[in-house]
């Protein structure tokens, strides 16, 4: 085993951390501002490989053209089910498990409607770019994988400018921090709910897109999809983009290097019994506050 | 005073055990087995999850356990299957003993995402074990009678479990246990100061599930004679448990009863004659439906539309 | 009784109770008072057990409690109330009690028994016409007395209140007064309790402890207190002298 093959397994371990990290991102936005705790956040991931693969193969348009329009649809998609589902679960005494248990279903709904519609069988997306890889020395990196990170943190940099750097991303922070000064300084709690919401749904869309690229995807992929994004967002503490990026590449890096010496299917037992070690010792995350 | 429910409860009893005698086909005796299993599963899940509010997606876990233990301990020991069903329920309790007090310790969205990862990192385990089969899963071998004896034998047992299950839940529910556990769902802190030992109720409650759940697992692999990791574990199980727990109402006994009977003959019938994708779209839309609109349950939203409130 | 010494609690780099010394003898009435954020709920969540005391001592009936766990010293004897009630609104206010009574110290058995004296309970507190109203529809004085009928159910030796009289009208209040002191003198409980209504503190207790920043300001009778210079800064600012 050479030392450029433990560090080519680590370089393709980063990029995929950084769409996980993508991946967390809304799940973890709106569990800590919302307290709405998105079982289906993965289901919408996989949807939006769905819709790219579909326009891909059926319409002949490059994913990466197709993005904003994908983009767009799901955040319609979040939108129309925060009206439905999650507006009404607010009104829970519990929200999170009122939200949790909730999601659960919309989660079993969207995946099932999909094996319904396109068949439950696997399939990866493959622009023609995607296959090649690109040749440092002796390291072989491939294009999808780094397509796919480039999309994620060019997303993550995105929604944070929003948030910090915009009026509307300022008003969804300032209701999150204190509801009553911001309805009383005219924000609509109820708008920024509905654009919290959306915006998670459009950016689990568009790393569902960054998984197609390096995964076949499936519709119960959603459920081990589910897994890795309670991986990050449980490493990288409830509610913290920075964070979530954070713990997205760290968990890369682990499984990077894990990948170099383990059999596939043990490095994911040993990732989930790591979370659990997480839960149950650091349960507001490495990098929570 | 001789009840109208005295008689009916005897005779329902009484029919669902001599059912087998007017040799029902096949599709039928499954039928109830599969209630019988619900039953038990989501009568054993709601002593934590309904009382104390701890919302569990690991019971399949539990589950899983009883069965994958009847298998190995029937296919490599020969031991008897009612003994291995025991057995399959003592170590699904030691697993929750062991598992039970960090997760515990976890509240709300915590606590459940653990018992969720329980039940997934068991069954990337079990995937890849191969004493337990891995990914090929194990076959039983079947007691010497003949196949149908095999059927009506398994039938009874798991209909004398889920009686035996649903009066243990009930019984806890009107004892002093029972009352803790609620006194947890209300608010943990006030429980601790009315002299609660909570972490300790909670235990109790979990391993007791657990025991339940693993001579379901126990009965259930032995009927359909083959486990597999991504039967056993999967994770429609633990939506059904759930659903029927929350459609029934989870505050009493007679809720999970009500939603399993209710929903696994839905569920039977749907997958059977329309298609299982089908099955589950309804499914999990009833689940969003009756938590946004029903959050205690169909008893008790029925009880509020007929009966008016007192004064 | 019950006595604390140097009694020291923090959260993260704030000090809420510096080396905090008190005493509260058998039978008496004691008062805990203080400014808004002074420590006076974190002093009651230290001696429950909530927020172990980082350093010090607790001492009740000459046995150390400083470690014991909340459940634990509710069975030694020490039952409180919390300062926004928190009945179990799912439950009715007779379930509520009785639930308490079985966990309580009288080892009562049997869901009957519980139930009859929970309902005692609930008349000792003039609460019985509510015994099957569930919590959620009591109004804020019988949440009150509710949460009363529910420390009293643990038959306590040292019952902890926190701000009973707060929100209560004038009436509800001298109500509320007789109460406490039938609760000292029939049923022989020692009473400490925080209190931010002047009048029913110096209407009840005995004995006065101020604390300001978690540190004690003054203690000793309520008139000698009310007189304190220090105490009278702490709630109405400095004297201007010119």
């Amino acid at each position: 085993m050479s030392l450029s093959y433990i560090i080519e397994s680590i370089i393709s371990g980063l990029l995929l951390g950084g769409i996980y990290a993508l991946l967390s991102v809304g799940f973890g936005l709106t569990w800590g501002t919302m307290k709405v705790l998105n079982i289906s956040h993965a289901v919408f991931a996989v949807l939006g490989a769905f819709v790219s693969y579909w326009l891909f193969v059926k319409a002949g348009l490059d994913p990466l053209l197709s993005l904003p329009l994908l983009a767009a649809l799901l955040f319609l998609v979040g939108a129309v089910l925060y009206r439905l589902v999650i507006r009404p679960v607010q009104k829970a005494r519990d929200v999170i498990m009122a939200s949790m248990v909730a999601t659960f279903g919309v989660a079993i709904v969207v995946e099932n409607l999909m094996s319904f519609i396109w068949r439950p069988d696997p399939r990866i997306l493959k622009p023609p770019y995607a296959g090649s890889s690109i040749f440092i020395g002796e390291m072989a990196i491939s294009q999808g994988p780094l397509i796919g990170f480039i999309m994620a943190i060019t997303s993550i940099a995105l929604l944070y400018l929003f948030l910090h750097h915009t009026y509307i991303g300022k008003g969804v922070q300032a209701t999150w921090q204190n509801p009553t000064g911001a309805a009383l300084v005219g924000i609509n709690p109820g708008t920024v709910s509905l654009i919290t919401f959306a915006l998670s749904i459009a950016s689990a869309g568009v790393a569902g897109v960054a998984m197609a690229m390096i995964y076949a995807f499936y519709p119960s992929v959603q459920s081990v999809w589910t897994m890795f994004v309670f991986l990050v967002t449980i490493v990288g503490g409830v509610g913290s983009v920075i964070g979530t990026g954070l713990a997205g590449l760290l968990i890369g890096f682990i499984i990077g290097l894990c990948a170099a010496f383990l059999p596939f299917v043990w490095v994911n037992v040993l990732l989930f019994a790591l979370l659990l070690a997480i839960l149950l010792f650091k349960p507001e995350g490495l990098f929570g506050t | 005073m001789l009840k109208p429910k005295h008689i009916l409860f005897p005779l329902v009893m009484i029919m669902l055990f001599a059912f087998p005698v007017v040799r029902p086909p096949l599709f039928f005796l499954t039928l109830c087995f599969s209630v019988f299993m619900f039953v038990g599963l989501s009568e054993s899940w709601n002593l934590l999850g309904g009382y104390t509010g701890y919302v569990s997606l690991g019971h399949i876990a539990f589950f899983s356990t009883g069965a994958y233990t009847t298998a190995v301990f029937m296919n490599r020991f020969g031991i008897s299957p009612f003994i291995t069903a025991i057995l399959g329920g003592v170590f699904s309790a030691v697993l929750a003993a062991l598992v039970g007090y960090p997760v515990l310790r976890l509240k709300g969205a915590y606590f459940t995402i653990s018992s969720l990862l329980l039940a997934v990192v068991m069954q990337l385990i079990f995937m890849n074990w191969d004493f337990v089969g891995s990914s090929t899963g194990l076959w039983y071998k079947l007691l010497p009678v003949s196949i149908e004896v095999n059927r009506i034998l398994f039938y009874e047992a798991m209909l004398i479990v889920a009686t035996a299950i649903t009066l243990v839940v009930r019984y806890v529910e009107r004892s002093k246990f029972g009352a803790g556990l609620v006194a947890i769902r209300e608010d943990e802190d006030v429980a601790k100061t009315m002299g609660i030992n909570t972490p300790w109720l909670k235990m109790k409650a979990f391993i007791l599930g657990a025991f339940l759940a693993g001579v379901v697992g126990g009965i259930y692999g032995y009927y359909m004679s083959y486990v597999h990791p991504e039967v056993t574990f999967s994770m429609n199980t633990s939506l059904l448990i759930l659903l029927m727990s929350f459609f029934g109402g989870c505050r009493s006994w007679s809720g999970p009863l009500l939603g399993a009977v209710v929903l696994s003959l839905a569920n039977q019938l749907i997958v059977t004659f329309i298609g299982a994708e089908i099955s589950r779209i309804l499914y999990g839309l009833l689940l969003v439906v009756v938590i946004i609109f029903m959050p205690d349950g169909v008893m008790q939203y029925a009880k509020g539309l007929f009966v008016r409130e007192k004064r | 009784m019950l006595e604390g010494i140097k009694v020291t609690r923090r959260f993260g780099g704030l000090m809420a109770l510096t080396n905090l010394d008190f005493t509260v003898e058998q039978g008496q009435i004691v008062g805990l008072i203080g400014p808004n954020g002074s420590g006076k709920t974190t002093l009651f969540n230290v001696i429950t057990g909530f927020y172990p005391a980082d350093s010090g001592k607790i001492i009740f009936k000459g046995k150390e409690i400083t470690r014991c766990k909340p459940y634990e010293i509710a069975r030694l004897g020490i039952a409180r109330t919390f300062q926004i009630v928190r009945p179990l609104l799912g439950l009715s206010a007779l379930d509520n009690v009785t639930t308490a009574v079985l966990y309580g110290r009288e080892q009562i058995a049997g869901m009957a028994k519980g139930r009859e004296r929970a309902a005692e309970l609930l008349a000792y507190v003039r609460l019985d016409d509510k015994k099957d109203v569930p919590a959620q529809r009591l109004v804020a004085a019988e949440r009150k007395r509710l949460e009363l009928a529910r420390a009293l159910a643990l038959k306590p030796e040292f019952l902890l209140l926190d701000e009973v009289f707060s929100g209560l009208n004038d009436t509800e209040i001298q109500d509320a007064i007789k109460l406490i002191f039938r609760i000292r003198d029939d049923l022989g409980v020692t009473i400490f309790l925080i209190e931010h209504v002047m009048k029913a503190v110096m209407g009840t207790c005995e004995k006065i402890f101020v604390i300001q920043y978690g540190v004690k300001l003054a203690e000793g009778k309520p008139e000698e207190v009310s007189r304190d210079p220090a105490v009278i800064e702490a709630y109405l600012g400095k004297k201007r002298t010119c």
